[in-house]
Formats: C-alpha cells, structure tokens, sequence
C-alpha cells in the first residue's frame, strides 16, 4: 500500500483563502498541529482532505512572529486546534473568537485550563456542575448545565482534566517503545492507535508491510470495532433502562474480549503490531471461527431484539439531534458524522492496511438523532463480522515482518478508522532516529466538539441517553 | 419488557465459578506478566533493561537482571521477546495485587522462606461480606475503566461477591484510583478521599496508579498514587484483567491470602 | 380617658397628620401622630372588646352619623391597626414622606369610617377616601422597577369598577328601604331566594371583592403592591383589607341572610380565588407581590368560610353559621398581624440589601435574633403550621367545612366538600410559598462577590420580632381572646356564643367529640417534646468525633450561580400547572463570529396572569379606542376650545329654555 500525499507550503497570508477555496471544492479540514524542527524554528502543519478520491494535503506553514491568523470562523473544527497550539506551544491566533485556554494554562500555578463559562444574563437560573467525578465508573470531566428544572438552556463540557501530555510523552522515545505508548493513548483503541502509528512510521521509513500482517492488522482491527460496538449498545440500553439489554450487552462484549485474548494473547490486543509488520507469528486457536460465528449468531439475535423494544427505540428517537451542517462544520467523525448523512469512512476513501483487498459497506442514515446513530454502529458491528468471515478462510502465509527503520528527520502520516471515528497520526523522526514529535488526533477529540450543539435546549431526561449514544472516550481526546 | 426478560432467563446462568472455581477465570490463552527463570544471562547483556519502557528492570555490575519491579511492569512482553537466554519467560500470572509496594518488587536473592503474613490491621469484620467502592479516574486511558465496568457484566458479576460501586464517597469504603494522578484531577481525587467517611481504604487499579506506567512523569502526569494517598492494596496489570480485579479485592477483605510475596507466586 | 374619646383623638390625630403632610411641615411631628392615633386605637378596643364602642353624634356634616364600632369592626380594626402602628413608625423608605403620609392618614380615617360609620352615604365616602388614600400611599413611593405608575391606574381602575357596583347596591338597597341607614338594611326582611337579594348580594361582592382580591380583581394586586414599600403594603393588607371584609361580612350576614344561592356563589368564589392567587403568589420573586397575592389568598379563605356560614344559616343551624363567621374574624386577626410583620420584613431586607427580591442572603443569620424569630413565626402562621394563629384558623376553617355534612340539601354539602378540597389544595400551595419565601428569602448562604448585603437591625427588626411575637400569643391564648367576640355572635346569631369554640384550653369545633387542639398546650408540649432528640445529639457529640468536610459536588467546589433560586424552586408547579400559567421562555445568544462560538446566553421566562387577556384586555382596548376617537377634541387650537364653550352654552341654553 502506498501511501498516497500531497505536501504543500504556504504562506501565513494565503491561509484563509486556501481554506475557503477546499471548502468550496467539497473539502474539509481535518487537523492543526505545530513542531519545532528546531528550538527556535516552529512550523504549523494542516492536514487538508480534499474531495472524495483525491489524496491528503498536509501545508506546511510558518508563523511569523509566532502568530498566524485564525482559521475558525471559516472552518470551526479548526477552533480547538489552534486553541491547543496556542497552549501547548505559546502560538497565538489572531481573531480566534474563543482564544481562552482549551488544555492547559502555564500562566497559573496547576496547570490546568481555568473554567470560562458563557454569561448567563439571567440570575434565576442555575448552574449545575456534574463531575469530574460522575456517579459510575466513568471517565473523569466536568459538565455544567445552565438548566431550569428540566430544560437546558446551555450546555459547557470541561474536558481535558485528563490531560496527561502524551504528545510530549512521544518525544524521545525509539519507535518500538512509541508502539507500546500508542497503544495506550487510549485503552479501547489499542488496535487503532498503534495501527495508525505504525503506518505512519511505515510511511516515514518507506517500507511495505507483507501481505499477512496488513491481514491480520485487519483482523484484529475489525475484532476491536465488535468488542466497542458491544460495549456501546451496552452503554446504551443501560441509558435506556433496559437492564436485561444492558447485562446481555456487556456479555456479549466480555465475551469478544475473551476470544481476543484467545486469539492475541491480550483482552486489549496489544502487543501485537510493530513498525514493519506483526510482532510475532499468529496463529488463529483451533476452533476459533466457530465460537466467532457463535457470537455472531447472538449479536444478531440480540441487535433484532433491541430493534423491537418499543420503549428503547422511544427513548433514541428525535433525541439529540445532529444536524448534518454543524456535523460538517465541526469535523464530526465516524459512526456518527454518518448518522448525520455525511458519507465518510477512511477504510473505503483512503484504504489502509488490507482493507484494499476488502469492500468495506459504509451504512448511512439521515436523521442524526440517537436511533440513527445506533442503527450506523449495529450495521458496522455485523459488517465486522461479515468482514473476519471473508478474511479468515484468505489468511495469506508468508513472513510477518520486515525491517522497518524511519531515517533521520522523516516525516510519516498514518490513519485508521477507529470504532468512534478517523484517527490519524504523524510522527515526525528526530535527528538521532528517535521520536521528535507525534501528532496524535483522535475521534473523540472531533466528537465532543460537536457534541454540546445535540444538547443545547433539550432535557436533562434525555441527556444520558444522548451521551450514550454518542459513545466517546475522553482519554482519546484529552491524551 | 415480559420479552426481555424471558430471552435473558432462557439464556441460563452466565456467571463463571471462579473465584471458588479456580479454572473459570475467562482469561485462557492471555499471558501474564514476565516470569523470572533460573538466572542464565549473557555477561553484559543489557538488553532486557533497554528494551523496558518503564525502566522496570535493573541490572547488576555484570550486566545481569537484578530487579524487576512488577509495579512498573505494563506487560509489553518487549523484555520477553528480546532476552536472549531464557531469564525471561511469558507467565501465566496475571493477579498480582499485594499490601506492600515491595511485594511487587522481584529481586535475584529472595528470602527463601515465604513470609509470615502477620497484618498491622485487620479489615473491620463489617466489610468482609459488603464492600463499596467509590471509583475515581485520576486520568487513566480507559483501559482499566474498561475492565472495571466488566466487573458488572454476567459474566463477573461482582454483586454476588458483596461488592458494590457507589455514586457518592459519603458511602464509600474502598476509594479504587486508576490513573497516573493528573495535575487536573488531583484535586477532586483529594476531595474524593476527604468526602469518605472512616474507616477508608485505597486501592491502586493499575501500573499507571501504581507507579505511573507508561504515561508518568510528563507536565501533567504523575506517578501514580505513592506520596498522593495511603494505599492499602496495589494492582499492577496493563489493564488488571476483571479476573485480577477480583483477586485483589477479596485480598483486601482477606476473604483470599496474598499469593504474591518478594515479586514471586507463594501458593498456600 | 374613656375608649370613645380615644377614638376621637386618633382620628384627630389622623387628621392633623393629614394637614401637616399636604402643608409638608414636621415630618417627625406627622409620623408621631399616625402611631399614636393607630396606638390609641388599640388601647381602646383592648379595653372595651366585647361590648364594641358607640361614639356621640359628630354634628357635622350630615344629621345622624354616628360613629358605631361593632364588636367584630372592632376586632378587625384592632389588629389591622397593631400592624398599622408598626408600619407608620416606621415609615416608608421610598422617596416621598408627604404623600406617603397623606395616603396613610386618608387610609386609616377611611378605614375608620368604613368600620364604623351607619349610613350608605358616609360609608361610601369613606370607603372612596380609604381607595384614594392607597393610591396616595403608593404614588411618591417610586420602588418599583420603572417609574411608570401602570400598576397603581390598573388598581384605581379596578377599585372603581367595585365603587360602581358598591354605589348601585346601597342605592338598590336605599330605595328598596328608604332609608340610607344600615339599621334599616338589617331589618328589611328577604324572602329566601328572592332575585333582588341575589343581585343585590352580587353587587356587593364585586364592590368589596374588588378590594379583597377575588377573581378577577386581584390582579391588581402585585403590580400596585409592587410599586410600594412593605410598610404600604402592611397598610393595604392590614386595616384596609380587614375593612373591606367587615363591609362584605356585614353586608351578607346581616342585611341578606337566608339566601342560599348567594352563599354557594360566595363559596365558589372564594375557592376559586384562593387557589388561584396562591398559584400566582409561589412563582413571584419579589417580597411585595408575593406578599400581595398571598394577601388576595387569605381574604378569599375568609370570604369561603363566610360564605360556608350563609349556607349553614339557610337551613337554619346557627351554632355552624356562628362558627363560620367567627372563624374568618379569627382568620384575618392573624392574617393582619402575620402580614405586617413580613412586609415589614421586605422593607428591612430593604434596608439591608437595596432590593427586594427574594435571594439567597442569610439575613437571619446576619440579623438580630428577634427578627429571625418574627419572621419564621409569621411565615409558619401564613403556612398554616402548628401551633401559629394561621394554624388555628386554617383548621377552624375546615372544621367548618367538614361539618357540610349536617346540612340536608345536596348542593350545599357538594358545594362545602368540593371548597374544602379547594382550600387544602390552597394550604398545601401556601405551605410551598412560604417555605421559599422564608428558606430563600432569609436563609441560605450568602454569595461573596455580592458584598454589602447587611443585616436588619433596629426598628424593623424589633417590629418584625413583636409582630411574630403577638401571633404566637394570638394562637396560645386564643382560648381567652373568644371572650371578645362574645357579644358577636349574640348579635348575629341570636342564642350562639363565642365560648362554643372553647373547651377548657382546647379549642373545638362546637364539641369535643369531633375533633380539637390546643396550641396553648403544644407551645408547652413542642419544646418538651425536642428535649429528646436534643440529648441525644449531645450524646452523639460527645462519643463521636465528628468530620468538618465540604459538600461533595463532584470534586470541585459548587460553580458560582449554582444555589437554588425562587425560579429553580417553583419550576415544578410552573410546569405542572401549566395550564394555568402559559409560561413564556425565550432564549438568546450573543455570538463572536459565528453561531458555534457563543459568549453570553439570555434567558427569560414569564407567566401569564389569567384574567388579562380575556377580561381586562378588552375594555382597555375599548377605552383605547374612545380615546383616540375623542382625542381630536384636544386639539390644542384656542379657537376650538372656544367653539366648544360655545356648543356647551347654546346645549345649556336648549335645556333651559325646553
């Protein structure tokens, strides 16, 4: 697989029309980051996918005196980005129409971005915060609900209280350890993160990984999408009060993850992939398959049910919906930008590993609302199995890697299609072959910008179920 | 909802044996943590310590495997793959939660006599059959969350066991911390643990609580819970599996002996 | 100093204070006078209850006015005046004394003769001059929040729909007698069931309602009341209800017993009064106009249990009509007292913090001990908890609607049970209403960055604590004060008498056997009673060690703007009742750029009062239209306003001459 890009450099002042022209053709903006390739030399680079078909563009651009000017009124998604350039590398963004910290602010004692909240011109109403700690075993963030009984008038998530300078953590690191750190930027990602860091340091050392392990990168790629959907509908029938939907749910999950710890040696699938291929040879256990099917079997028996429950389907309906504009506007990515009609999937748009040699069906629905982006993850889940059905009987033999050494100063970008969305990483290699700078941009960092519009002025019945429904993580997008 | 239900009792009882079974713990086929051999290594061979990310390992003036801390271990098996002479083996342990931090710590001249288990405090008896556990992510990356919401899937099923998840630390027993303890979660971790009523214990969920993993040590990351809070039992594990989870939980109520000492199995 | 002559000075006194305002001299000399004439009155009816007070014939004005103050006039006329005397010690904080002072005199000499005054033609002076002097008491007061005087016109031009229907029912009244004197009203005998009674009886319940606050009139209330100070509203909630209601009471019970059909209309009424202006007053967010509405609430409960005693005398059980009526005098005795003592209470907030909405101050915390005591006893007493007057006479009053089932007819034991549904649904409301008016308005905790909110001290805080006080002795001593309404039910209902409502300290309704209590004994019992878990949390101190630790929000402390607020707390009735209310929400955003990027939410909602689109919008825009057609006429041209003098002398000139 090659990896098809286009490198371009710009000028700070032809930024804004460069946006307004890839709009204008049907693109998008997809990230921001910046690096220094030298201690006093910064370079802001944007990844620009342009229409359907064509490949990526990564501009190259350099801030002069430290300042660019700010892309978000035309491109929203690219608000937080340059929020997080802003505080992470002292750059700063003119006309950002939110420039206050969004991840961390040196400029007080613990770092940790201060809480700015919108004025709310009305002193009857209130100001709820729930969290950081939440009352299950959750992940840790803050949201605030400015709410009069049940209504919400506004909603603020503060996230990034996770934070744990992963990026930074990359830096210095050789690329088999970088490996092992990807893996665990986010725990139920471990398959994606490192496939998408390995190719992007395949990528930077020009190497071609052989055929078996871009199958078997597959395998277990697609045996991670059926593990999170299981876990999501589980997530979701708890919201829904559904207890017996919620304790099948998460059985059927345990289970997956039992059969990937059978076939991988690690619930999570880690320790598996490497720069250059496989880290070991893999053998499927006898009678494998049949418990897969097995499981199948159940998930569809279990997803049919779900899909006759009057009351859960009730409660997903019209519920926090996305309109397809601002999914568009604020880079929504995944089972749910396709919730909201926008057509995207990079395993079929920009095939990775084996995924050239597969047809990848990408469902689609209109409506945006809650039932729509569970019926988006239901038809992935069993196009998974649909997929390790195709791909087991095909397993091709033959050496599971190669040698795979990134040169000095390279650049790799890598991507995967994630159960929650597009990630992508690019990985700068250092001077001495060790890991300069990783750009890592996860889905949930895409998604939970868009999330606060599918809550403002609903309820608060339905804001469970809506956060269920959307199935995000913040390690992934606080790193 | 008759539907349901009836499709959930025609689907028979999930919940596995284990722990009184000690076969049906779900983890078949997953490796554990790196076991220690008999000392055969290379002179000047320092590959395993290179090849650790978490400097896990020291070597001695030979270039032979010293220490190897468990607490810091987060199963890469990149040591096991790279040692050259067999000191290091896949294990199959993968339970490894212990009252003391040097329980974890596994060295070349052990005490060859298994220690005398003498606890400074013995939980209250009102604890040993009902558990709460108040549940706090000091910035975790999701892993260990995963497993823990197994905890109370069918299949686990830790209700039956007495131990529950609380909402609130007013009715906590047990504060259960993931995470390498953020800048920005250290202050409701604190305000976690002054909201528990006593008598409270803490348990690390974790290599990132334990001593920081591999995510520690940055701006904002820090090593995990030593010098944050007393900690009562400590999981090492990348995540600890639902199966170790549990092990260390009925340590904590001493419902189950300790099985690791000096960073070696000790069975009883 | 016999009690007559003390009832002259006062008016006396009422009157110099009249002068001396309008001349705008001895602002101290004028507010001296107006308490010690409210001061004077008091002594008098303390001394002289039972019998009620007769003064000489004045010889002025017209032959034959006397000042006759009845038993019950006098009982009414002594609390609203306890309450007066606070509130014009006091004063008013707004911005004219002299008005305020003329409206107070005009107010209470009004209120006087309104009590006291046994012919049609006085009584309607003075029931004009009391209406003009609330208008007076509010119109230099300015603390409303805009300047415009809508509300107080909105008031005016509702008191003089009920001056209308006053006027036509003593004129009906006058010529069906022939007489202007009230003493030939109570002798004119009706049949039962007669029409002219019924719309005679109607008449007089639209005239006095329309003070009283039945529906529809009681939407004047809080934007007249919102205007004003807590000492006004203590005034117009005091002595001037408790005059308006000795009218109506008088009226039906003495010059129109015996018709049943009024006394259902007057049940239904009142009910239905109640329920809704205590709906209105628990979303208010403002001492006054909660206060107001919750006013409107109280004079409804009285008229329903006045009207529960016209249907008991229909049939003939007098002991049950006497136990009615008496219960409403009970009723606004402690209304008057409990109300003062909260209006009060909003001018001290006042004092303390520069407004008067209901927040999250800790000013009892903050404030004298006394005030915190007046204020929670007066609010326990308008919730009706035990063992405050306000107890004592919300139980009277359904003790007096559950005995409906003496009555034989159906309709009259329908109309009773379905009332007493009403008013327990109106008690639970009220109870909500002051819990938030006490938890939010004087408790809870006080934001810092609001800084200088003070604390009350001096005048309104010793007003507030007797005030509390005297309804705390209203309801313990209760079992004594019937004495005063002995000569009462005498009079009215021939062979009843006061005592019935006591047994020994308990109080009963008619007999022991149905039901009682006794507050004289829980007031002993209540503090007994917490001696117990009062030990043993002395027990718990000393064997625990106790854990100061925050409130757990989370993790981080509680987001400013996060306490409970008047709004969050009524939301629930607000969404429930729906119906009745039509809340409006609307929601803005100021953006930067563009939509996605919000920096300031507005956010507002409002209820819709009831009456004023169907009834009240109407005649407005009738009037509206009048005026516009009429408007020509001020054209501002000399030679116009000649040409109409001259119309008006040549129309003059016709009349004369044909």
């Amino acid at each position: 697989m090659s990896v098809r890009l286009q490198m371009l450099v710009l000028d700070a002042a032809a930024l804004e029309s460069r946006v307004e022209q890839l709009l204008a053709d049907g693109g998008r903006m997809q990230m921001a980051y910046a690096w220094r390739s030298a201690p006093d030399a910064i370079e802001v680079r944007y990844l620009a996918a342009p229409a359907a078909g064509q490949p990526f563009e990564v501009w190259c651009v350099r801030p002069v005196d430290d300042a660019l000017p700010s892309l978000a009124t035309r491109a929203p998604l690219l608000g937080w980005y340059e929020r997080e350039m802003q505080d992470l590398h002292g750059l700063s963004f003119r006309g950002h129409p939110e420039p206050h910290p969004l991840v961390i602010d040196r400029s007080n004692g613990m770092p940790r971005a201060p809480l700015v909240l919108p004025e709310a011109v009305d002193p009857q109403a209130q100001w709820l915060g729930f969290g950081p700690v939440r009352a299950d075993v959750m992940e840790s963030g803050q949201f605030l609900f400015l709410y009069i009984g049940e209504a919400i008038v506004h909603y603020v998530p503060r996230l990034f209280l996770k934070h744990r300078g992963m990026e930074a953590r990359f830096e210095g690191l050789s690329p088999t350890h970088g490996c092992v750190l990807a893996e665990r930027v986010s725990g139920v990602g471990s398959v994606a993160h490192a496939l998408a860091y390995c190719q992007a340091v395949e990528h930077a050392a020009g190497c071609e990984v052989p055929r078996r392990a871009r199958q078997w990168r597959v395998l277990v790629a697609e045996l991670e999408r059926i593990y999170n959907h299981l876990h999501y509908f589980g997530a979701l029938a708890d919201a829904t009060t559904l207890k017996v939907g919620q304790a099948e749910g998460r059985l059927l999950e345990e289970r997956a993850k039992q059969l990937a710890g059978q076939l991988t040696g690690q619930r999570f699938m880690r320790n598996v992939l490497c720069p250059g291929g496989l880290r070991r040879e893999m053998v499927v256990p006898p009678g494998w398959p049949e418990h897969l099917l097995a499981l199948r079997k159940e998930v569809e028996g279990y997803l049919a049910q779900l899909e006759r429950t009057t009351s859960y389907l009730d409660r997903l309906i019209t519920t926090g919906v996305l309109p397809r504009e601002v999914a568009f506007d604020q880079g929504a990515t995944g089972p749910i930008e396709r919730a909201s009609g926008l057509d995207r999937d990079l395993r079929r748009d920009h095939p990775y590993a084996a995924y050239d040699e597969l047809t990848v069906p990408v469902p689609l629905a209109e409506s945006g609302d809650a039932h729509a982006r569970a019926k988006v993850r239901a038809a992935e889940l069993l196009a998974s199995f649909d997929l390790l059905e195709i791909l087991l009987p095909r397993l091709a033999t033959g050496p599971c890697r190669v040698a795979c050494e990134a040169p000095p100063g390279s650049f790799g970008l890598g991507w995967a299609e994630t159960p929650r969305g597009s990630l992508y990483y690019a990985v700068h290699v250092g001077p001495d072959g060790a890991l300069a700078r990783v750009k890592v941009k996860s889905p949930s960092f895409s998604n939970w910008r868009a999330f606060p519009f599918t809550v403002h002025q609903t309820n608060m019945m339905d804001y469970a179920i809506n956060e269920a429904s959307f199935g995000l993580t913040i390690a992934g997008c606080d790193r | 909802m008759p539907l349901w239900t009836l499709r959930g009792l025609g689907q028979g009882k999930a919940t596995t044996g284990w722990p009184k079974d000690p076969a049906a713990h779900g983890q078949q086929g997953t490796i554990g943590m790196p076991s220690v051999g008999a000392d055969r290594c290379t002179e000047d061979c320092h590959r395993c310590a290179d090849a650790c990310p978490t400097q896990a390992i020291t070597l001695d003036t030979r270039g032979h495997l010293e220490t190897l801390d468990y607490g810091r271990c987060v199963n890469c098996q990149l040591c096991v793959e790279t040692c050259p002479a067999g000191t290091l083996q896949p294990g199959s342990e993968w339970a490894f939660g212990v009252r003391d931090r040097v329980d974890l710590q596994w060295s070349l001249d052990p005490d060859p006599r298994p220690p005398e288990v003498r606890l400074a405090s013995h939980i209250e008896r009102s604890f040993r059959g009902s558990l709460h556990v108040r549940h706090v992510d000091a910035g975790s990356c999701n892993g260990c969350e995963s497993e823990l919401q197994a905890l109370n899937n069918p299949f686990y099923n830790l209700h039956r066991l007495g131990i529950f998840f609380t909402a609130s630390p007013r009715a906590a027993d047990l504060l259960l911390v993931t995470g390498t303890v953020t800048t920005g979660m250290h202050e409701p971790l604190l305000a976690a643990w002054e909201a528990m009523p006593e008598p409270k214990r803490v348990l690390a969920c974790g290599t990132c609580a334990v001593s920081g993993g591999v995510c520690g040590g940055t701006e904002t990351s820090g090593h995990g819970l030593e010098g944050v809070l007393p900690v009562d039992v400590w999981l090492p594990g990348c995540p600890p599996n639902p199966a170790a989870i549990i092990e260390a939980l009925l340590m904590l109520l001493e419902r189950k002996p300790q099985r690791i000492h000096g960073g070696r199995v000790h069975e009883r | 100093m016999s009690a007559e002559w003390m009832v002259l000075a006062a008016s006396a006194l009422w009157l110099l204070s009249l002068v001396l305002a309008v001349l705008g001299v001895g602002r101290r000399l004028v507010r001296v006078a107006l308490a010690l004439g409210c001061a004077l009155v008091v002594l008098a009816s303390a001394g002289r209850l039972p019998e009620g007070i007769a003064c000489a014939p004045l010889g002025v004005g017209w032959a034959g006015s006397r000042l006759v103050l009845a038993p019950d006039a006098l009982w009414l006329l002594a609390f609203g005046a306890v309450a007066a005397f606070f509130a014009t010690a006091l004063g008013s904080p707004g911005a004219s004394w002299r008005s305020w002072s003329a409206g107070a005199s005009l107010c209470l000499l009004g209120a006087l003769g309104c009590f006291g005054l046994q012919d049609a033609l006085g009584f309607l002076i003075a029931w004009e001059l009391m209406s003009l002097g609330g208008a007076v008491l509010l119109v230099g007061e300015h603390l409303g929040p805009s300047r415009e005087g809508r509300g107080l016109l909105f008031m005016l031009g509702l008191l003089e729909v009920g001056a209308v229907a006053l006027m036509a029912a003593l004129l009906w009244l006058s010529q069906r007698t022939g007489s202007v004197h009230f003493g030939e009203f109570a002798a004119q005998a009706w049949a039962a069931g007669s029409w002219p009674a019924l719309g005679i009886g109607l008449l007089l319940l639209i005239g006095f309602g329309a003070k009283l606050g039945i529906l529809p009139f009681y939407e004047w209330y809080p934007g007249a009341y919102g205007q004003g100070s807590g000492a006004s509203g203590a005034l117009l909630s005091g002595v001037v209800l408790n005059a308006a209601f000795f009218g109506l009471a008088r009226g039906l019970t003495e010059w129109l017993p015996g018709q049943y059909a009024l006394g259902v209309i007057t049940v239904t009424v009142g009910v239905l009064s109640a329920i809704l202006a205590v709906l209105y007053a628990f979303q208010e967010d403002d001492w006054r106009r909660l206060l107001a509405f919750s006013s409107a609430e109280n004079a409804a409960i009285a008229i329903t249990v006045l009207g529960a005693s016209m249907i008991f005398r229909q049939e003939g059980l007098l002991a049950l009509a006497s136990l009615g009526y008496l219960v409403a005098l009970l009723h606004l005795a402690g209304h008057a007292l409990a109300k003062g003592c909260l209006m009060l209470a909003a001018d001290g907030n006042y004092a303390a913090s520069g407004h008067y909405d209901i927040r999250q101050q800790a000013l009892l915390r903050h404030s004298r001990w006394y005030f915190g005591m007046g204020v929670v006893f007066a609010g326990m007493s308008l919730a009706a908890m035990p063992p405050q007057a306000g107890f004592v006479s919300e139980w009277f009053t359904f003790q007096t609607l559950f005995q409906g089932f003496h009555l034989t007819s159906l309709g009259g034991r329908l109309t009773l049970s379905l009332a007493g549904a009403g008013i327990a649904l109106t008690a639970a409301v009220a109870f909500a209403t002051f819990v938030k008016l006490v938890g939010l308005g004087v408790l809870g905790r006080r934001v810092r960055e609001e800084g200088g909110a003070g604390s009350v001290r001096g005048g309104h805080a010793v007003a507030c604590g007797l005030l509390g006080l005297g309804v705390l002795l209203l309801a313990v001593g209760m079992p004594w004060w019937l004495h005063g309404l002995d000569r009462v039910t005498a009079q009215l209902f021939p062979g009843q008498t006061s005592m019935a409502l006591r047994s020994g300290a308990l109080l009963v309704p008619l007999t022991s056997s149905f039901a009682f209590i006794s507050p004289t004994k829980l007031v002993v019992a209540l503090p007994l009673l917490a001696l117990l878990p009062i030990g043993l949390l002395i027990g718990s101190v000393r064997r625990h060690r106790r854990l100061r630790v925050p409130v757990w929000y989370g993790g981080f402390a509680r987001p400013a703007q996060g306490a409970t607020t008047t709004l969050t707390f009524a939301n629930a009735m607000r969404t429930f009742y729906a119906f009745v209310y039509r809340p409006r929400t609307t929601i803005d955003h100021e953006y930067s750029g563009r939509s996605y990027f919000v920096h300031r939410v507005e956010h507002r909602t409002t209820v819709a009062p009831l009456f004023e689109a169907k009834i009240f919008r109407v005649p407005v825009r009738v009037v509206q239209w009048l005026a516009r057609a009429v408007s020509p006429l001020q054209s501002g041209h000399m030679n116009v306003y000649l040409g109409l003098v001259g119309l008006l002398l040549v129309l003059i000139m016709a009349v004369a001459l044909f």
